[in-house]
C-alpha cells in the first residue's frame, strides 16, 4: 500500500492546497502493468502449450482402424469376426479341433452363418484353410455358389503348410466398397493354453486371391492391412488421457 | 551367549514367516479355495451376463438399485457399503456408469477392487446419423447380440483369471449363454430373410441402437439427441426433421420407459411411425432380463421392418 509523504498542516503560509505525492514515486502503476503483462503472458503460454485433447491412436501404415478406417459393411463383418475368433480359439483349446464352416451354420455363428446379416453384408464366400493340410478339410467351404472366382482349396492349403496358422478367408462379397477378409489364428502347439491369437486383415479388392503365406510381412506386401479394433480398453485410456 | 534349541526353533519360524510376508503381499488376487466370488455389476445387462456365466459358483451383486436411471445416477451410502464387500466389479466403462468409480473410491477400494471392463475387447462403432462430421463412440454395446457375446466372453475370461478354480466352468457357461443369444438372433433372422432390408430407413431419439442395427445390416440415418442424454435445441430439431425428410425415413425408434416428448413433435412434422425400444433397464435384476428385453427389441424391430414393407 502506498505510503503518503508527511506534510505539515498549513505549511503554506498562504493557506493554499498542496498536492501530496506518494512516497513510493508512482511505482505502483509500473508494478501493476508488469503484473498484468505477466498474467497475460502466462495465460497465452498455457493456451499455446497446453496438452491437446488426446485423439485416438494413429494406426501404422499397414494397419487400419476399425472405428473410422472401415466402411459400414467391413465394420459389421469385423465386429462379427472378433467374437467368432474368440469362440473358435476356445473351442480349439477345449477340443483341439477347429469350427468348420458347416459347424458354423449349425451354431448360427456370424459372419459365416448365412442369414439376413450375411445377405445384407455382401454374401461373402468363406473358406477355412487349416495349417499344413494338402486336402480340403471337411466343411472347409461354406457351400455358397456364385460366379466369383474362389481359389482352389488344395492350392491354398499347400501354401500355408508348416505355418501353423488356421485361416478363415472371405472373398467375393457383393456389397459396394467391401473388402476381402482374413481371420488368421496363430496356433500354439504343445498344449499351451491361451496362446492362440487371432488377427483380422482386409484387402480393398473383394476378390483378392488367397495370399498363400499369412505371415504379416507377406500380407502387407500383397496389399492386405491389419484391422486394429478401437476397443473399450482404448476408449477408457483415451478418456483418462493416457492415449498417445 | 548360548541359544537353546527351543529358542532357535522359534527364531527359525519367525524368520520363515517374515520371508512369507512379501510373497503374500505380491500374490495375485485369486480367490481362496471354497470361497464364492462376490461380483458387483453396474447395469442390468451385466447382471444377466454375469449371472449366466457364474451360475451357482459366485454371487452377483447389483451396485445400485434396479429402478435407478444410470444416465443421471447420484451415488448413495448403501452403494458404498455394497462396494466395500465386493471381490470384483463389472462395468461398461465407456459410458452409463461413470458414477461407479466415485462409489469405489468412496468405499476405499480404489486400488484393491479388480475392475472388469466388459467392453475391453469390443470393437466400438460411432453413433449413427450426422454428428456434425465427428465420429463419437457409441457406448450402448449391451443393446445388441454380437457385441453382447463379446462382452460375455471378456467377462468370463477375466473372472477365470480371478477365480482359476472355476475358470473352465465360467468358459463353458459363457459359450452356452452365447449359443442361446445367437439362437434368439437366428430366430429373427429367419423372419427377416424374406424381407427387403435395403429399403429400411430409421431414426432414433437416443443413440442407443447402432450395435443392434449393425447386426442386422441396418443403419441409423438420424439421431435426435445431439449428445447422449441432451435434448436438442429448436434449430437442431429442425435440422433433424429436414434430415429425416431427405433420407425418406419412415420409422423413428424412441425409448421404452422414457418420455416420448421428443418423438411426438417429430412424428407430427414428418409422418414417421414411432416404435419404442428398450435400453434394457427394468424394475428388477434377473438372469434372463437381457434375453427377455432383447427378444422384445427384436420383435419391435421386426414389426418396424414389416411396417416399411407395406
Amino acid at each position: 500500500m502506498a505510503r503518503l509523504s508527511r506534510t505539515w498542516p498549513c505549511a503554506d503560509p498562504n493557506g493554499a492546497n498542496k498536492v501530496v505525492r506518494p512516497a513510493s514515486g508512482r511505482w505502483e502503476s509500473l508494478a501493476l502493468l508488469l503484473a498484468a503483462l505477466a498474467i497475460i503472458a502466462s495465460v497465452t503460454g498455457y493456451v499455446l502449450l497446453r496438452p491437446k485433447h488426446p485423439g485416438p491412436p494413429i494406426p501404422l501404415g499397414w494397419q487400419v482402424r476399425s472405428f473410422d478406417g472401415l466402411g459400414a459393411v467391413d465394420q459389421a463383418i469385423h465386429s462379427a469376426l472378433l467374437p467368432a475368433g474368440e469362440e473358435i480359439i476356445w473351442n480349439n483349446n477345449d477340443t483341439g479341433g477347429w469350427i468348420t464352416l458347416e459347424r458354423a451354420q449349425e451354431i448360427w455363428l456370424p459372419p459365416f452363418y448365412r442369414d439376413a446379416f450375411w445377405k445384407t453384408n455382401g454374401q461373402v464366400h468363406w473358406q477355412l484353410i487349416l495349417p499344413g493340410g494338402h486336402l480340403p478339410h471337411a466343411g472347409s467351404d461354406d457351400g455358397h455358389e456364385d460366379d466369383a472366382p474362389a481359389p482352389a482349396t488344395s492350392e491354398v492349403s499347400q501354401a500355408t503348410q508348416g505355418q501353423g496358422a488356421t485361416v478363415y478367408y472371405g472373398a467375393a462379397g457383393r456389397a459396394p466398397g467391401q473388402s476381402a477378409y482374413l481371420l488368421v489364428i496363430g496356433h500354439a502347439h504343445a498344449g499351451v493354453m491361451w496362446a492362440n491369437q487371432a488377427t483380422i486383415w482386409v484387402h480393398p479388392d473383394p476378390n483378392a486371391p488367397y495370399p498363400g503365406i499369412v505371415k504379416p510381412e507377406s500380407l502387407v506386401g500383397k496389399g492386405w492391412r491389419q484391422v486394429i479394433p478401437y476397443d473399450g480398453a482404448s476408449e477408457v485410456e483415451r478418456v483418462k488421457g493416457n492415449q498417445p | 551367549m548360548t541359544v537353546s534349541p527351543k529358542h532357535r526353533a522359534i527364531w527359525r519360524r519367525c524368520l520363515a514367516l517374515l520371508m512369507l510376508i512379501p510373497a503374500i503381499a505380491l500374490a495375485s488376487p485369486t480367490v481362496p479355495l471354497g470361497k464364492k466370488l462376490k461380483i458387483g455389476v453396474t447395469l442390468h445387462p451385466y447382471y444377466s451376463f454375469v449371472a449366466n456365466i457364474v451360475g451357482d459358483r459366485a454371487e452377483v451383486v447389483a451396485l445400485i438399485p434396479a429402478q435407478a436411471n444410470p444416465h443421471n445416477y447420484q451415488p448413495q451410502p448403501d452403494d458404498i457399503t455394497r462396494a466395500m464387500t465386493l471381490d470384483a466389479l463389472v462395468v461398461n466403462g465407456i459410458g452409463h456408469d461413470e458414477w461407479a468409480s466415485q462409489i469405489v473410491k468412496a468405499a476405499g477400494r480404489g486400488t484393491t477392487l479388480p475392475i472388469i471392463q466388459a467392453n475391453a475387447s469390443v470393437a466400438l462403432i460411432p453413433i449413427g446419423g450426422d454428428q456434425g462430421g465427428a465420429k463419437v463412440v457409441n457406448p450402448h454395446t449391451f443393446v445388441s447380440t454380437t457385441a453382447a457375446i463379446q462382452q460375455v466372453f471378456e467377462i468370463a475370461r477375466r473372472l477365470g483369471e480371478l477365480d482359476p478354480g472355476n475358470a473352465a466352468t465360467y468358459r463353458h457357461n459363457a459359450l452356452a449363454y452365447a449359443a442361446r443369444i445367437r439362437a434368439l438372433r437366428a430366430g429373427f433372422m429367419t423372419r427377416f430373410a424374406a424381407l427387403d432390408l435395403s429399403a429400411f430407413r430409421c431414426a432414433t431419439t437416443h443413440a442407443g441402437y447402432d450395435y443392434m442395427m449393425q447386426e442386422f445390416g441396418l443403419f441409423v440415418r438420424a439421431v435426435i439427441e445431439p449428445r447422449h442424454g441432451v435434448a436438442p435445441t429448436a434449430r437442431q430439431l429442425a435440422n433433424t426433421v429436414d434430415a429425416i425428410k431427405k433420407a425418406n425415413v419412415r420409422v423413428l425408434f424412441a425409448e421404452k420407459n422414457f418420455s416420448l416428448d421428443l418423438a411426438k413433435p417429430i412424428e407430427a412434422a414428418t409422418g414417421v411411425k414411432v416404435f419404442a425400444l428398450s435400453h434394457i433397464t427394468g424394475d428388477t435384476y434377473s438372469a434372463d432380463e437381457f434375453e427377455v428385453a432383447m427378444r422384445e427389441n427384436l420383435e419391435t424391430l421386426a414389426e418396424a421392418i414389416e411396417f416399411t414393407q407395406r
